[in-house]
């Protein structure tokens, strides 16, 4: 008998769409909410439409894309049209059994509705209630809308990010679609045991953007109280902790450290580069020694300041040494004698090459509909109890309109029937896929 | 990612001023979410973050540290630049709200104290080796012999299990392992050749922290429904390759790889670049909407630039076309940029907010201090330094929790600030014994 999950009897109902709130919702289904994600297929999820992620051979549509897919696992998906009064009205009945609500719709969008958090309150007084807004729904700019690369310019993420002199290089990806996830669960999931300590629901106001500023602490500690000005020469110092040539300051990735870059490694291609980082002296001696005592490595690299002083040609040196060999042979040996490093691993190499995340099950065959036979990410943690479970793959849109609807709301089946014929349940204008069909038998 | 989802919100209505329609902070009068639950923290860099997450939120957190405090206090920048274990500013930030004691964990009396806290302890997060604490007799199966409702979390670099269990590691080898670094860079226009960068502020930790945080979240709501507690083995490796957007759905599609480019969703093409120079120094991150333009959202665009008059044609009724906007893209990319260099970074940001358009000022610390909506919010916290005199401004939470309050209820503990309060308060320990274990080297 498979273990319990630990989120057991925990009712979410998913407003959310794109990524970072499917993303938050994506981890309660997967620690065992019951998740029902609720969309409307007139208003399609863009990832439902994502462009990049459709495989070849598989029919382009709204269930065929790997994206949905994994931010989306787990759940329950129903199509109502929360703009006729019959849809509102079953929305509202779904929130009175339901624990949680989530939502990352702009500001003022879900009070329009009638389901702000007073509303909600209303239908089940205990309801926890997290909105997912860019701004927040306080504050001036409530209604200013972001996404992931916006959100982490704006919260100074992106600032920190790159190399001196030049743009700002910020994050190859929407960092803040996935953390900005994160943060939807970490606020449900505490509201939730406030909940249990209190039986009292609340309405938490999440600001994707500001989830960004509070992950720059000592950035912003330095400048609210040393003053240390945010735009200075030799920052952001690329992948070193101090820029050559640069003033000697702490540039907020843990202790100044020498060699501490990426490197080329053979055969060097895109991804071919590893990183090490010696954080002490000591370190940096049992680098030396891996190396062959070469003669470059002389008593002026005996100490930090003394790296921090030759580090472009202690960099290009221990690179000539790098480019002799893999990534992954590089890692391993640097490990086995004790030196912090690790190669450049791409999507591929996470997938394919990465013998932790293999032994770890990182990626966890299912099912899918459309895709056949997929991989999802597993939970990047072990519960010995209760684990995180990946239980089915995402809805196909409206794929439980008739479980969610006649088993847990009531609606009986010729009500059901009725509301595919005026709109309710599905859009008149648009035929339906086979599956509905066959639901509706 | 917040669009209105067609039904746009009050958009080009301009701003409302404060508004705050939405949550306010529970009173502080009140308990935070995690009151009534006791954390004992055994981390460092790695897993501090975590035991803030909980602390501001109201849990009874005692961090325990190595006699002279834990390793982290070593990190910079500190205070006024004056290096010294109590100034370090990265570990005020990552430990508020916290309070701490000092124990050798290598000695039998340190270990028997370990013990007695964790006997009536709901959580303990922990970040050494892994198998050390087991090594030292403090495993979970010990810990929670008279107490089977504990939680235990360890947050290490790879795991308890697995061929690279025992790896070393840092910020920078965690983000090159975890894919960060494989999916940030530059655009050859920008920087040609360039490497794979890791993005700035210790953000595997970060990552790390976030779902321990969930797991221990997760396991107090089982633990609520029945009464058990469990243990709990959370990667930074894991999490890390967990965070890189569409990175894998891609390749386990298409088999194709993302490519490395300047501050923009994951794509595995060279998608057009979206971060322009404005006429102040600044640059403004436009998403991708700035190539996504339907006639409706041209029009808005070359209406603002022609009250500047440097909308050249794009006012002309040709531009209401799609076809015209998409074979014309490189024209209307260069209009918007020339428009960019005649503004400044701020007018630019709200000039395009004010027309719906998602875009984001690239701030530094230097524009985040004294930020109106985040004034509005209450996000900067005053915090008090007693043994200084002095009073900090610290960031705040992300989210307003209208039923229970986040707050910093104290600045980071001293080295053994709290050894009298919780050796001697809680578990009693008299004078006499307090000498023994400070001469012992205990505490």
């Amino acid at each position: 008998m498979p273990l319990p999950t630990p989120l057991q009897g925990i009712r979410v109902v998913d407003f959310t769409w794109v990524r970072a709130g499917p993303w938050a919702a994506r981890w309660m289904g997967t620690l065992g909410a019951e998740v029902i994600k609720v969309e409307w297929p007139l208003n399609l999820d863009t990832l439902r439409q994502n462009r990049f992620t459709v495989p070849p051979g598989v029919e382009p549509g709204p269930n065929s894309t790997g994206q949905f897919a994994d931010t989306n696992a787990n759940k329950r998906g129903i199509s109502v049209n929360t703009r006729t009064e019959e849809g509102l009205e079953l929305v509202k009945r779904l929130i009175s059994v339901s624990d949680v609500v989530i939502e990352n719709f702009s500001s003022r969008i879900m009070q329009r509705w009638g389901l702000g958090y007073e509303q909600l309150k209303k239908i089940r007084p205990d309801i926890i209630y997290v909105s997912m807004a860019g701004f927040g729904h306080t504050g001036r700019y409530h209604w200013y809308g972001t996404m992931g690369p916006a959100a982490q310019a704006l919260s100074g993420l992106t600032h920190l990010s790159g190399l001196p002199g030049e743009p700002p290089a910020g994050w190859g990806w929407s960092y803040l679609d996935d953390t900005g996830g994160m943060y939807g669960a970490i606020s449900a999931l505490t509201a939730l045991r406030h909940r249990s300590a209190t039986g009292k629901g609340q309405h938490v106001d999440l600001s994707q953007m500001i989830t960004g500023i509070t992950l720059t602490g000592p950035a912003l500690l330095d400048k609210t109280i040393n003053g240390r000005k945010g735009r200075r020469e030799g920052f952001p110092p690329g992948n070193r902790t101090v820029w050559p040539g640069a003033e000697v300051v702490n540039n907020y990735r843990g202790p100044i450290a020498a060699p501490h870059n990426a490197y080329r490694t053979a055969p060097g291609g895109y991804n071919d580069w590893a990183t090490i980082a010696c954080l002490t002296d000591d370190e940096w001696h049992g680098l030396v020694k891996l190396m062959g005592s070469p003669g470059w490595a002389d008593d002026r690299f005996d100490t930090i300041d003394g790296r921090l002083d030759h580090q472009e040609e202690m960099d290009e040196q221990i690179e000539a040494w790098t480019k002799t060999m893999g990534k992954y042979e590089l890692t391993e040996k640097c490990q086995s004698a004790g030196i912090r490093a690790m190669a450049v691993q791409s999507s591929q190499d996470r997938v394919d090459n990465d013998p932790q995340l293999r032994h770890r099950d990182m990626y966890v065959p299912m099912d899918h509909p459309m895709l056949g036979p997929w991989k999802f990410q597993n939970a990047p943690f072990k519960m010995s109890k209760s684990p995180a479970r990946m239980s089915s793959p995402p809805p196909m849109i409206g794929q439980h309109n008739r479980d969610v609807l006649e088993d847990l709301l009531g609606v009986s089946h010729e009500d059901l029937l009725d509301g595919y014929e005026n709109g309710v349940f599905w859009p008149s204008t648009m035929d339906r896929y086979p599956y509905i069909e066959e639901a509706l038998r | 990612m917040t669009s209105a989802n067609g039904n746009q919100s009050n958009g080009s209505s301009g701003q409302d001023g404060v508004d705050i329609g939405g949550a306010r902070s529970a009173d502080l009068s009140l308990p935070g979410a995690l009151d009534g639950l006791r954390v004992l923290e055994i981390c460092d860099e790695k897993g501090q973050f975590c035991g803030k997450l909980m602390a501001d939120n109201g849990a009874d957190l005692i961090k325990i540290e190595p006699p002279g405090g834990e390793s982290c206090r070593s990190f910079g920048p500190f205070l006024d630049d004056i290096p010294h274990r109590e100034r370090s500013l990265s570990f005020w930030h990552y430990n508020t709200s916290k309070r701490g004691i000092t124990l050798n964990l290598e000695t039998k009396q340190g270990q028997d104290i370990l013990k007695q806290l964790a006997s009536n302890a709901d959580i303990v997060l922990e970040s050494r080796k892994p198998g050390y604490l087991e090594s030292l007799g403090l495993g979970y199966d010990v810990l929670s012999a008279d107490n089977p409702g504990l939680i235990m979390c360890s947050l290490t670099p790879y795991g308890q299990t697995g061929p690279w269990r025992d790896y070393v590691s840092s910020d920078i080898t965690q983000m090159a392992g975890g894919g960060q670094m494989a999916s940030s860079g530059y655009d050859e226009i920008d920087v040609p050749n360039a490497p794979p960068i890791a993005p700035g502020g210790g953000n595997a930790w970060h990552i790390g922290a976030h779902y321990a945080y969930i797991g221990l979240m997760a396991a107090l709501y089982y633990r609520f429904l029945t009464g058990e507690g469990q243990y709990i083995d959370a990667s930074i490796h894991e999490a890390c390759a967990l965070t890189t957007e569409g990175a894998i759905a891609i390749y386990l599609s298409t088999g194709d790889v993302v490519q490395r480019h300047t501050g923009r969703h994951a794509a595995p093409d060279m998608s057009p670049a979206i971060q322009f120079p404005t006429g102040d120094g600044g640059w403004l991150n436009t998403t991708r909407s700035g190539t996504n333009l339907t006639p409706q959202r041209l029009k808005l665009l070359a209406d603002w630039f022609d009250q500047s008059g440097m909308a050249e044609d794009l006012t002309d009724e040709r531009y209401q076309d799609p076809e015209v906007i998409a074979s014309e893209n490189d024209h209307i990319v260069s209009v918007m940029k020339n428009f960019f260099m005649n503004s400044t970074l701020m007018d630019a940001f709200h000039g395009g907010q004010q027309r719906d358009f998602p875009w984001g000022a690239i701030r530094s610390m230097d524009e985040l201090v004294g930020d109106d909506h985040l004034t509005d919010r209450e996000f900067f916290k005053e915090v008090e330094h007693p043994e200084l005199g002095r009073t900090f401004t610290y960031p705040g939470p992300a989210m307003l929790y209208n039923g229970s309050p986040w707050r910093i209820s104290r600045r980071a503990p001293l080295i053994g600030e709290h050894n009298s309060e919780i050796l001697q308060g809680e578990l009693g320990l008299t004078n006499s014994k307090m000498l023994l274990l400070a001469e012992g080297g205990i505490i």
